[in-house]
This record gives C-alpha cells, structure tokens and sequence, in this order.
C-alpha cells in the first residue's frame, strides 16, 4: 500500500508540473463556460439566433443558465469534449512514460509495475475528481451570478440532482480517461495514442452509429460503445440531446441511465484491468 | 538469451565482487545491453541463471538496491531536471535531500531548473544517470553512460565511478570506448555474444603482451580465430 501511496504522489507531483495538464483543463473550463453560458448569453442579450441557440425561446435559454440547471450543464458537454479531453490525458500520461523512457526506470527500480501503473491510475483519477467538482463549482458560480445580474431568484439545485451529475460525470470522464491509458500503454506513443484516440472518439463511434441501420446487429453493438453509454447517461439524467436537434452533441437517449452506469463502470474497469496486465507482461525495451 | 528469435549472448559466465567498478566492453552489437538487461531482471533467459546481490534476478527486494541506466536517457523532457528527480524520488523512495546531492554529482547545478528537453544530449544523460544516484543502490548497471560527454566530464564522472565503488558500490559499466577500460577494476570483453575475457586491465594486458586494451581485444579475437 506505501508503494501505490509513494507512486500515486510521485504521478501527482509530475501531473501538478506538467504543462499539458494546465492546458487541457483549461481547454475544458473555456469550452464548457463558452457553449453552455458564453454562446447562449450572447444570444438571449441580443436576441440573436444563432447556429447554436437556434429554435430556443429567450426565456428557455435563460432558464438554461441559471443555477437549477447546473446538474444539467455540467455534465452535457462531457461525453464527447470533456471525454475526448480526458483522453488525451490519460492517453499523454501513460504514452509519454514510453516516449520518455521513463517507464523502464520506474518499472525496473521502482515499486513494483501493479504499484507504479496503480499510482498513474490513482493520480488520474484524482485528476478526474477535482475536473468534475471544479467544474461543478464554476458552473454554479457563474450561474449564480447570472441570475443576480438577470434578477432571477437565487435557487440552488436539488442537492441530490447535483451529487447524481457530479457521479455521472466522474463516470464518463473517469471511463475516457481510463480508455485514453489504455491506448497509451497499447500504442506506447503519446502522439499516435492520442490521434488514435480521437479518431475513435469522434469519428468511428459516430459511423458506427450511423451504419448501424444497415447492417444486421450492428445496432447492438453501436448501442453499447463507450461513447453510447456515456452519451446515455448524461441523456437520462435530463441534458438535451442530439435528437432534440438544438441537444448537445455526443448527449444520447439510446440507452437508460441504469444500463449506461453499468457499461461505463464495466468499460472504466476493463480498460484500467487490461492496461494493467499489459504493463505487468510486456517488455520493457 | 535471445531476441527477436536471434540469440543474443551465449555460454556467458562471470561473478562481479562487490563493492569492484567493472567495465563490460565491445563494439556494438555485441550483447552489452542483453545482458545489463538480464542482470536488471527485465530480460527472459532461454537458459541459465542470473543471480544480483544473492537474488534471482529481478525479485522485487532488488528493486531499491540497483540503480539503472539505459543507453536512450529516461527523464521526462517536459519537466526540469529538478522536476525530474523529485518525481524518481518520490518512485523509488529515495529522500528527497538527495536530489540536490544528485544533481551535484553529475555537474547540473546551474541547469536544475531548466527542462530536460532544452538540454544538450549529454547534459540530458547526466540527468538520467543522476536518477540511478538516487537512494543508495548497492549496484548501478550503467549502459554507456559517457557517450557524447566531452572529455573533463567524462574523467569526472569516472571519477565518481571510482569513489563509488571505494564507498561500497558496485558498479557495472559499459562503453564500446576501449580507452575507458583503464579507469575499471575488471574487465568483461565481449564479442558476438561471448565473453571472451574477464580480468584486471593488467593481467588482460600481461596475459596478451600488449599496451592498451584495444589491442588486447585484437589479440584474443586473432588468437580465437587461428
């Protein structure tokens, strides 16, 4: 336990000085503030309707932004953007190791290769807890204010809806993260992991969405991809989907929020169990 | 041992004292990393044993005891050498007052803070070796590790080779140099995947009847050969 311990806080300390990270994250915040509050202000100030409001009632929009809506807004881009972004994160950390040629020193004198990836994981996912709360937190701030400046009553959400979209989110952004080390260790490249990542992300999930009506059973399997479940999820806890035509892109209604949570858990698992026994039996060089 | 389907190192037998600075020379291609490998515990054998510190190779209580050095320097470019070192610190449970001892020995006090990937090739070695300073390794392996270093640096860190070794360290170094070989205790000499010497510089170059050790590998190889 002292071994995963000293690894986990070894990967934070790397994590916390890497300028990747900052970038991401940041990536992530701007996106979010900008799709879920910049886009949509701008709109119901000016009255514009715009490519992304298109079709909305003013008030609607405004309902959108305030503070009971945040269990909603935090997590509707999070399936495709804050998934994809999370990816390359796991996907960089992981590869990079191989990049670098790190790994061969920490695995060869180290903890232990169960400690030392279990160390990466666990810094991960803490990386993945403070994205979720952090954007939780903004969200709520920012809403707040919204509805101060716009004077609207200052209702906070059902804490319940709240911890339900914060789990939720943990889960998706949890199983992309997972899914982005696992292609790190699979591909030992940090750049070919993240472009391969993305490519099944944004492209090879959606066509197989797409061909899914013509060909027999392959419904079945579109309807239980990652990105499915994920979308799912995130769909049965009330976001607007693609659907819905003004729904968030990557937000679905294909599967109920119970399957969905236990395909990304199994998903989240799985990639975390198999990237584990890779590192232990592969070769170092 | 093989890689690749290609047998690698064959019929190699050799017992490093403790606390000795040896040298395992040879062009290259000739199975010096193969072998720093299986003495690190990272490469399968097809026959044989290898056993460190009177362990099998590779048990986990060898891991804080040997330090190691691969030919590609491993430290994330991204960070700085502190970085870096507070990072393998905390990995391999070294304290982290070592970090500072470590960056002195290898001569990147005035580069501490400066990213890896902004450092010359030889500077970024030196900060690959000072991860396997880290702790207190009872044995380094240290796969040529004064490549692309400029000659003071070079005599300095075989310096510090030696004083290791005088403290209690083993050390284990190659190097296709054949004019490093002066500054070891005991020579391995291989050659396509055999050992064909292991002796003291001296007897090495008694037993041959030459002045310097790249003629005393020539020597053997003629003499194998005829």
């Amino acid at each position: 336990m002292s071994a995963l311990l000293a690894s986990t806080r070894a990967e934070l300390l790397r994590l916390r000085r890497w300028p990747a990270l900052w970038v991401l994250l940041g990536v992530w915040i701007t996106l979010n503030l900008t799709f879920v509050y910049g886009f949509n202000y701008i709109a119901y100030r000016t009255g514009d309707a715009s490519a992304v409001t298109e079709g909305v009632p003013p008030q609607a929009l405004l309902a959108d932004m305030l503070p009971t809506a945040v269990p909603q807004s935090v997590i509707q881009g999070m399936p495709m953007f804050g998934g994809a972004i999370l990816m390359i994160l796991g996907a960089l950390s992981a590869g990079s190791g191989y990049g670098w040629g790190t790994w061969k020193t920490v695995l060869t004198q180290g903890p232990g290769r169960v400690a030392a990836f279990g160390g990466t994981l666990a810094a991960l996912a803490l990386v993945v807890i403070g994205v979720v709360l952090a954007t939780a937190a903004i969200d709520l701030g920012v809403s707040s204010v919204l509805a101060v400046v716009e004077s609207q009553p200052l209702e906070m959400p059902p804490l319940g809806e709240l911890a339900e979209a914060v789990g939720a989110g943990l889960l998706v952004l949890g199983m992309w993260t997972a899914a982005g080390v696992l292609i790190g260790v699979l591909t030992k490249s940090p750049a070919l992991a993240v472009g391969l990542g993305l490519v099944w992300a944004l492209v090879v999930e959606n066509l197989l969405r797409g061909v899914s009506d013509l060909l027999g059973g392959m419904a079945t399997v579109s309807d239980h991809l990652p990105g499915t479940a994920a979308g799912s999820l995130v769909g049965a806890l009330g976001a607007r989907g693609e659907a819905e035509g003004d729904g968030t892109p990557g937000v679905l209604t294909v599967l109920d929020g119970g399957t969905a949570t236990w395909l990304l858990a199994a998903y989240l698992v799985a990639f975390a169990v198999v990237g584990l026994m890779l590192v232990r039996r592969r070769d170092l060089a | 041992m093989v890689r690749s389907r290609r047998t690698v190192l064959d019929d190699v037998s050799f017992r490093v004292p403790r606390g000795s600075l040896t040298g395992m020379l040879g062009p290259s291609g000739c199975g010096k990393t193969t072998l720093m490998r299986a003495i690190v515990g990272v490469q399968r054998l097809a026959r044989g044993r290898v056993s460190v510190l009177g362990l099998a190779a590779g048990s986990a209580p060898l891991r804080h005891r040997l330090g190691y050095v691969t030919q590609a320097p491993s430290v994330y470019g991204d960070l700085t050498v502190r970085q870096n070192l507070r990072y393998f610190a905390d990995v391999l449970g070294a304290p982290r007052c070592d970090v500072e001892r470590v960056i002195t020995q290898v001569g990147l006090d005035d580069h501490a803070d400066v990213l890896t990937a902004r450092l010359s090739g030889g500077q970024r070695s030196r900060a690959s070796l000072a991860t396997a300073l880290l702790g207190r390794p009872e044995l380094l392996v240290l796969d040529e590790p004064t490549v692309g270093l400029d000659p003071v640096l070079r005599r300095d860190l075989w310096d510090l080779f030696a004083r290791m070794a005088a403290s209690g360290v083993t050390l284990l170094v190659s190097s296709h140099v054949m004019d490093e070989a002066r500054r070891c205790e005991r020579l391995l000499l291989l050659r396509e995947g055999r050992l064909i010497a292991d002796d003291t510089p001296g007897e090495l170059l008694a037993a041959t009847g030459t002045s310097d050790v790249e003629q005393a590998f020539l020597r053997i190889v003629e003499q194998g050969a005829s």
